[in-house]
């Protein structure tokens, strides 16, 4: 068994490095694009089964997006409900045997890390302009600003360290039992598997939607910072 | 343990990527299908609460109508009855009208009915009281009787003024002494005691008429003295006719 810290590049374009994991990634991004353009190639006014589905998968989110950021969900939707699937199918495509999930790998929860800070920069600059997204990092006061700029660094890295080890772990566990106890014992543990794939792909995508949010509502202009004492 | 920034770039992109093409492929098409539905939805309940109100207010104009139709009826059914109730008391004054008109008239009829009854009953009664008045006197005509009448008719003449026994006796004509029956013997008594009333001598003529039943009676051509039981019956007559 490789290390999971090790990422082996099958071949490379350009300077990128083509990973096992970046071609499942590929391979989740293809099945996910044609099956969401099957899915919704027929709207009906009326619903059948799969439009229910897919309206019950739309709902949820926006529900979520409405309870955390107290606003409407359309802007987030899409980067928010994207992740959320994208992170849940990989995490389960480590069920079918012989790949593995590409939240396996330090990469591509990098990736999503990085993406999510950037997101949080986008709409904040977006929901509260330049100067409101710089206040935010004075909130509640200007002393925060350090510990503040510090924080959403950490949180970012906190968030792709804790998708990277809950899945690479439960990779890892599988592989290990897999190796030495037969083949119906890992099946225990690839259900508790599912159920951290799925936590972890909510966790991450809320988390993402709190930073969102409160990097907006900080830079709003009623947030300001408590009055400054001012010296005679 | 390595971590490639160029791996983790490509992730990024890929992600990225994955995010531009779901929001075309499945967040904005199922989120367009959940607002259409909503503005249907909300479409449908504008248009039935416009339809509640436009059948509200139609049922608003109904009552109203209907109220109106009530009162209309209540003031045609009080107006009836009023009419109803004058034109009762108009026919039923000119009835009682009509009917006192008629009671009038018949009592008036009933009363002059019963009037001409009373007069033609008295009439009645005094002819037969007379006629049986003129058979019982028929059966006293006397010598005494007709002595009586000669002296009544002598009074008769004795009142006479003058100038009307000297017209009777002077005339040309003769003077009929008309008697019941006839006189006899007795007609010189009642020739002498005529002639002495006049204090001349006219010319006499005794006639029987039995119509007088009993009495003396003188007859010229412009002059009659009644003196008679005949006469007295038709005064008699007369007299009961007129108080009747």
């Amino acid at each position: 068994m490789n290390s999971p810290l090790d990422s082996v590049a099958l071949f490379q374009i350009g300077p990128f490095p083509i990973t096992q994991a970046v071609i499942a990634t590929w391979i989740i991004m293809l099945v996910l694009v044609v099956g969401s353009g099957l899915a919704t190639r027929r709207l009906d006014l009326i619903p059948g089964k799969r439009q229910a589905v897919l309206e019950l998968l739309v709902n949820t989110i926006d529900t979520q997006i409405r309870e955390t950021t107290g606003s409407e969900p359309a802007p987030y939707r899409s980067f928010i409900g994207t992740l959320f699937l994208f992170i849940l199918v990989a995490n389960w495509s480590s069920l079918i045997p012989g790949i593995e999930p590409p939240t396996a790998q330090l990469e591509t929860d990098a990736g999503l890390a990085v993406l999510v800070f950037v997101s949080v920069v986008w709409f904040g600059v977006r929901g509260a302009g330049l100067r409101g997204y710089l206040k935010s990092f004075a909130a509640p006061n200007m002393v925060m600003i350090p510990l503040n700029m510090l924080g959403s660094i950490t949180r970012t890295f906190s968030m792709f360290v804790r998708l990277f080890g809950n899945v690479m772990s439960g990779v890892f566990v599988i592989g290990i039992v897999a190796s030495l106890a037969g083949l119906l014992v890992p099946i225990p543990l690839m259900a508790l598997d599912m159920l951290t794939g799925l936590v972890q792909a909510y966790i991450f995508a809320v988390l993402a939607m709190v930073f969102i949010s409160a990097t907006v509502t900080d830079g709003q202009p009623g947030a300001a910072t408590p009055p400054q004492k001012k010296d005679p | 343990m390595t971590i490639d920034l160029w791996g983790i770039g490509l992730q990024a992109i890929n992600v990225l990527i994955l995010v531009w093409l779901l929001s075309r492929v499945l967040w904005r098409p199922v989120a367009g299908a959940i607002a259409a539905r909503q503005e249907k939805a909300r479409a449908v309940i504008d248009d039935a609460q416009a339809t509640q109100a436009n059948a509200d207010a139609a049922m608003a104009e109904v009552t109203k109508a209907r109220a109106d139709i009530g009162a209309e009826r209540t003031a045609a059914l009080d107006a009836a009855r009023a009419e109803a109730d004058t034109a009762a008391r108009a026919a039923l004054a000119e009835a009682r009208t009509k009917a006192e008109a008629i009671l009038a008239t018949a009592k008036s009829r009933i009363a002059h009915e019963t009037e001409a009854t009373r007069k033609a009953n008295a009439v009645h009664a005094a002819d037969l009281s007379l006629e049986i008045a003129a058979k019982l006197l028929g059966q006293l005509n006397s010598q005494m009787v007709q002595s009586a009448f000669l002296s009544q008719l002598i009074e008769a003449i004795s009142k006479l003024s003058a100038a009307d026994r000297a017209a009777l006796v002077s005339g040309l004509q003769h003077i009929d002494v008309v008697s019941a029956t006839d006189a006899g013997a007795d007609k010189d008594t009642i020739e002498k005691a005529i002639c002495d009333a006049f204090g001349s001598t006219p010319n006499l003529r005794f006639v029987t008429d039995p119509d007088l039943i009993a009495g003396l009676e003188l007859h010229s051509a412009h002059f009659t003295l009644r003196n008679s039981w005949q006469a007295d019956l038709a005064r008699i007559r007369k007299a009961v006719q007129d108080a009747a």
